[in-house]
C-alpha cells in the first residue's frame, strides 16, 4: 500500500468524527487529530477500533499512546502490517 | 493547578457507542469495567469514569508537559462523588458532579470542592464555543484577581496546555467543552 492509499483510508476512517471541515479537506501527514480536526478524545477510541477493523490488526497500549496525528497512525499501521 | 472535563450526556449518547466490541477494554481497567457493569446507570458510569480520566490527564500534563493518549492507564477509584486517579507515579483527587444533562469532573492535587463554572452554549459551532468560553474565563479571572480584562491573555503551549498570561505571569486554568456544555476552572 502506498502512503497516498494509506492516507486515503485513514481519511475515510476519521471522517465521521471530525469537527473542522477545512482542516479535514487539507488533511496530510502533518494533520493532528485533536488540534487540527478537533476530534473529541472519546472518539479517538472509535478511530483506533476502526483502524483495527479496517487493517485487521490489534493496537496495544503503547500504540494507542501515540495515536494523535496522521503521521503516527501511518507509522503504527505500517509497522503492524509489516510484522 | 486544576484539570477539568465535561461530558454532555445527550451528545455522548449520539457520538459514542460504548457497547461497541472492545470499546470498554481499550479505555477501562478490569476494575472499572466491573464498576460499570454493576452500576444502575451504566452509561452514566462510563462517562463519569471517562471524565475523571480526562480531568486527571489535563492536570498530569501541566506537571509533566507531554501529549499522549493512554486513558486505560489512568486508574480510577471512586467513593460517592469523590475519587482518586493514578497514573504511574502521578496521583490526584477528583470531584464529580452529575446532572441529567452533563457530568463534570475536576482533578486537583489535594482534595478540593468542584470549582468549575459551567457554561451552556447556544451555538454548536466549536469555534464559537471556544470563543464564548474564553471570554467568560477572562471575565471571571478578571473579577477574581482584580485584573483588567485586557491584560489577560489565553495562551496554549506546544502541548495544547492552556494558561492565562498576565504580563509575564502564568495562571493555571483548565478548559473543557463537549456538545452544548463547557466549563472552566481557575487554579
Amino acid at each position: 500500500m502506498t502512503n497516498q492509499e494509506l492516507i486515503a483510508k485513514l481519511k475515510a476512517i476519521v471522517s465521521p468524527y471530525i469537527q473542522d471541515e477545512e482542516a479535514f479537506k487539507n488533511l496530510s501527514e502533518d494533520t493532528d487529530f485533536v488540534k487540527d480536526l478537533k476530534i473529541n478524545s472519546a472518539n479517538l477510541v472509535d478511530i483506533i477500533l476502526d483502524i483495527e477493523d479496517e487493517f485487521d490488526i490489534r493496537l496495544e497500549n503503547e500504540d494507542m499512546e501515540k495515536m494523535l496525528d496522521v503521521k503516527s497512525a501511518m507509522a503504527i499501521v505500517n509497522t503492524k502490517l509489516a510484522g | 493547578m486544576v484539570g477539568n472535563d465535561i461530558v454532555d450526556i445527550a451528545q455522548a449518547k449520539k457520538d459514542s457507542n460504548w457497547q461497541r466490541p472492545r470499546f470498554l477494554d481499550k479505555i477501562f481497567t478490569i476494575n472499572e469495567q466491573y464498576l460499570i457493569h454493576n452500576s444502575k446507570d451504566k452509561t452514566e458510569m462510563v462517562w463519569r469514569l471517562w471524565s475523571m480520566k480526562e480531568a486527571a490527564y489535563k492536570l498530569c500534563i501541566q506537571l509533566n508537559p507531554n501529549r499522549f493518549y493512554a486513558p486505560r492507564q489512568f486508574k480510577c477509584f471512586i467513593e460517592n462523588d469523590a475519587g482518586v486517579v493514578k497514573f504511574k507515579n502521578f496521583s490526584c483527587y477528583t470531584e464529580t458532579k452529575t446532572t441529567s444533562d452533563y457530568i463534570i469532573s475536576e482533578a486537583s492535587l489535594k482534595p478540593s470542592k468542584l470549582s468549575s463554572e459551567i457554561v451552556k452554549f447556544n451555538s454548536l459551532r466549536i469555534n464559537n464555543q471556544s470563543e464564548i468560553l474564553r471570554r467568560k474565563l477572562i471575565l471571571s479571572a478578571s473579577k477574581l484577581h482584580h485584573i483588567i480584562e485586557g491584560k489577560l491573555e489565553l495562551k496554549k503551549d506546544d502541548y495544547g496546555i492552556p494558561a492565562l498570561v498576565v504580563n509575564d505571569n502564568k495562571m493555571h486554568i483548565s478548559l473543557t467543552h463537549h456538545g452544548n456544555f463547557g466549563a472552566f476552572a481557575i487554579a
